[in-house]
């Protein structure tokens, strides 16, 4: 449960997170954006850490932070006319995306609210590699095999789109 | 374990291994692979035929006859998209193999998709499914609408990914686990227990029939399609709207039936208002088309609108006859796109008016599409009849009588536009003084006389592939 | 283990801190006299050429979307690899057909030239 000090983290975690969010979907400029975005992930695996799932949380930070972010920053480094040019973050429907946005968020908050989790009794996971590792030798082998596959279909898409043959 | 079980998933796979090594070692003709690709399906249907039934890893992978019926959906419209695509990939400037490759590595994700009893396998295989398809639609990189079609089915194709994790996460959140049977129990349990099933649950609902809806290109997520279908290779649009539906379908099925049905008073009321949309909707704007690609586009709305009145139904009935209408909407709709593929191919285009005179210039062609827009609409004796008939009576059974009345009117302002293409075809004249007759390559008559004969075939026989459905819509009785 | 994480989170808010003031306590003592000249940007004492925002070669982007499905996988094997002692010869199995499949990956791109610089 969060008490005193974990739950001023997660707040703190989270204005962090919605604060950067923001920022993604609304500087002018697009490297800047990529890296509040970082910032964001950041938010999200400190998160994680307070969850007590810290491999989730190294998982985070090496895939999005350490390869996702900065293959988005060559994306846009390589893109001659993207790295300085203004971009408009909005467009003549932002009225109708906030209200609907909005609508959202009150019946999720309402729902979320309203429900009896299913808890479990026993105590945090303090080993989690190994018991992911477990789960995953074991129960969840098939979508495990499957990941390879994915990933591979994802490379071979990769090198046909990206380069000329 | 009866690792057997999953041969056929596993020789897929393993043959478009084999077909990204023979690209490698191949220097010219490349588009040869495809006849490689022909017989590693027709090896797969085989053993799908002759497949065991049984579970396996307790539960995330059922090898029944629900995942055998939708198996052999996903094979043959890929074996229709492979002959199909001889002659376009022809054309293609660069990586030729890969497209054969590829189009196989997301059929492994359906017939894993359609097999999974476990919510994570399901997720995985989704993603499987659906990566290829991005890069499919962006084939052509010569071409602006292609990489358009590419990069809105992408985004789009995240975005609904992400609803239906949520959908999926607070599912976790409530039960504590991820395997459809005993999401099942612990919400009976839970359900008995406190007399109610909770906001959460129903909102779990709606993200995950949002994310499906997506995939499945229901109104109102319906508004990627036009320009997809129009901007990826056509072979990839048919391949796009029938066996990636499919999955979408076998998927939904999965999911509702096996751990929602008991609640299904939550979520069927919703699912017959969208199919109500979808069917109007996409109709209504079909008739408004004047390219062969987009009209397909809409009409395929509509036809997804029809499919989900079986699953209004939420019956065993219900069941069959999605799997049966599905089964025939696949030779019809597979039919329809490969004729518009013969006529682009020999004319460059995919114009409605110029259809005119087809008769007189290619009778057996113009004859063929009037057989596939004739069962579209479900003309009797043609197959779509037969599958109205089994939507409508299952939905009648159950009551949803407004339902029935819908799609009944929508279906004679679907005759409009389905019967435009024929009136082009038989009752206007060619602008050319002289046109030529349309040629027709030996793998896209062999593609066009196998959805004939299906059509034909179900139409007159349903009962044959009547029995299958019918078994497969048993795995969810108990 | 939350207090090892609240002296990271410690560390950084220091870092930040630090920074922060560092700036603040140079623009107190710093003279504040801009020109022109020294205005641009310091380019080993040379005249600056161009902006600074240079274009970047496109071969990077190829070498970095490869890096991103390796690293994916490198992250499957820090579970295994802590368990596999204790689970046998069946986990080891199923790594080797996880990576097989990834390796026919990298044999993959590797025939078609996408790592070679040219």
């Amino acid at each position: 449960m969060l008490t005193g000090v974990s739950e001023a983290v997660y707040y703190i975690l989270a204005a962090i997170i919605i604060g950067s969010g923001v920022m993604v979907v609304s500087m002018k400029n697009i490297f800047h954006s990529a890296l509040f975005l970082v910032l964001c992930f950041f938010g999200v695996a400190g998160i994680y850490i307070l969850l007590s799932a810290e491999f989730i949380a190294a998982v985070q930070v090496l895939i999005y932070v350490g390869a996702i972010t900065i293959l988005m920053i060559f994306a846009i480094m390589l893109t001659a006319r993207l790295y300085s040019a203004q971009i408009k973050q909005s467009n003549e429907q932002v009225v109708p995306g906030l209200i609907i946005v909005s609508a959202l968020l009150v019946i999720t908050i309402f729902a979320l609210s309203k429900t009896t989790w299913k808890l479990s009794s026993q105590a945090p996971e303090t080993q989690t590699v190994a018991e992911i590792g477990k789960l995953l030798m074991t129960t969840y082998v098939l979508p495990f095999e499957i990941v390879s596959v994915v990933l591979l279909s994802a490379l071979i898409g990769a090198i046909v789109i990206a380069r000329r043959d | 374990m009866n690792y057997q079980l999953l041969l056929p998933e596993t020789f897929l796979f393993l043959w478009a291994i084999l077909i990204f090594v023979v690209d490698f070692f191949r220097k010219e003709k490349k588009y040869n692979l495809a006849y490689l690709a022909l017989l590693g399906l027709i090896i797969t249907i085989i053993l799908v035929v002759i497949s065991q039934k049984g579970d396996l890893f307790g539960g995330m992978f059922h090898g029944d006859s629900f995942a055998t019926f939708f198996n052999l959906i996903f094979l043959i419209t890929g074996f229709l998209t492979i002959l199909s695509s001889v002659e376009y990939t022809k054309k293609l400037s660069s990586y030729p193999g890969e497209y054969f490759g590829l189009i196989l590595l997301s059929m492994v994700g359906m017939m894993f998709l359609a097999s999974a009893g476990e919510l994570l396998t399901l997720y995985v295989s989704l993603e499987l499914t659906t990566i290829p398809l991005f890069v499919l639609a962006a084939y052509r990189k010569d071409d602006f609408k292609s990489s358009e079609a590419g990069l809105k089915y992408l985004i789009l194709g995240g975005m609904s990914s992400a609803l239906l994790l949520f959908g999926i996460s607070l599912i976790f959140g409530l039960t504590g686990t991820t395997f459809l049977k005993e999401i099942k129990t612990v919400l009976i349990v839970k359900y008995l227990a406190t007399g109610e099933i909770g906001p959460a649950l129903i909102l779990s609902f709606i993200f995950m029939i949002a994310g499906l809806g997506f995939k499945l290109a229901l109104v109102p997520f319906h508004m990627w399609v036009p320009d997809v279908y129009e901007g990826a290779p056509t072979p990839i649009t048919a391949f796009l709207s029938v066996a990636s539906k499919a999955a979408g379908i076998a998927a939904f099925l999965r999911i509702f039936f096996r751990a929602f049905l008991i609640f299904q008073v939550d979520w069927v009321l919703l699912i017959a208002v969208l199919a109500s949309l979808a069917m109007i909707i996409g109709n209504i704007i079909a008739l408004l088309q004047t390219n062969i690609k987009r009209m397909l586009a809409y009409s395929s709305i509509a036809q997804i609108g029809y499919i989900m009145i079986g699953v209004v139904s939420a019956s065993a009935t219900g069941v069959s006859s999605v799997a049966f209408y599905t089964f025939v909407y696949m030779f019809a709709n597979m039919g329809a796109f490969i004729t518009a593929i013969t006529f682009s191919n020999s004319t460059g285009s995919d114009e409605i008016k110029d259809y005119a005179g087809l008769s007189r210039r290619s009778p057996a062609l113009a004859a063929m599409m009037a057989v596939f827009m004739l069962s579209l609409v479900g003309i009797p004796p043609l197959a779509g009849f037969m599958g109205k008939y089994y939507l409508f009576s299952s939905a009648i059974e159950q009551g949803y009588i407004w339902l029935v009345v819908v799609a009944i009117l929508t279906s004679v302002i679907s005759l409009y536009y389905y019967l435009g293409v024929v009136r082009q075809m038989y009752f206007q004249n060619s602008i050319d003084e002289n046109p030529q007759a349309i040629t027709v390559s030996p793998a896209l008559r062999t593609a066009l006389i196998i959805s004939v004969i299906g059509v034909l075939l179900f139409g007159i026989f349903p009962h044959i592939f009547l029995n299958l459905a019918n078994q497969a819509a048993m795995v969810f009785l108990y | 283990m939350f207090q090892d994480y609240a002296y990271v989170g410690f560390f950084c808010l220091i870092g930040v801190i630090f920074v922060l003031f560092v700036f603040f306590l140079s623009r107190l003592v710093r003279p504040h006299h801009p020109t022109p000249d020294k205005l641009e940007s310091y380019e080993c004492g040379e005249l600056p050429v161009g902006s600074a925002w240079v274009q970047y070669n496109v071969r990077y982007y190829l070498y970095a979307l490869i890096f991103v499905i390796f690293d994916v996988e490198i992250v499957f094997l820090f579970p295994w690899a802590v368990v596999y002692r204790s689970l046998g010869f069946f986990a080891f199995l199923e790594m080797i057909i996880f990576l097989a499949i990834l390796i026919f990956g990298l044999i993959y791109v590797w025939k078609k030239g996408a790592l070679k610089w040219v």
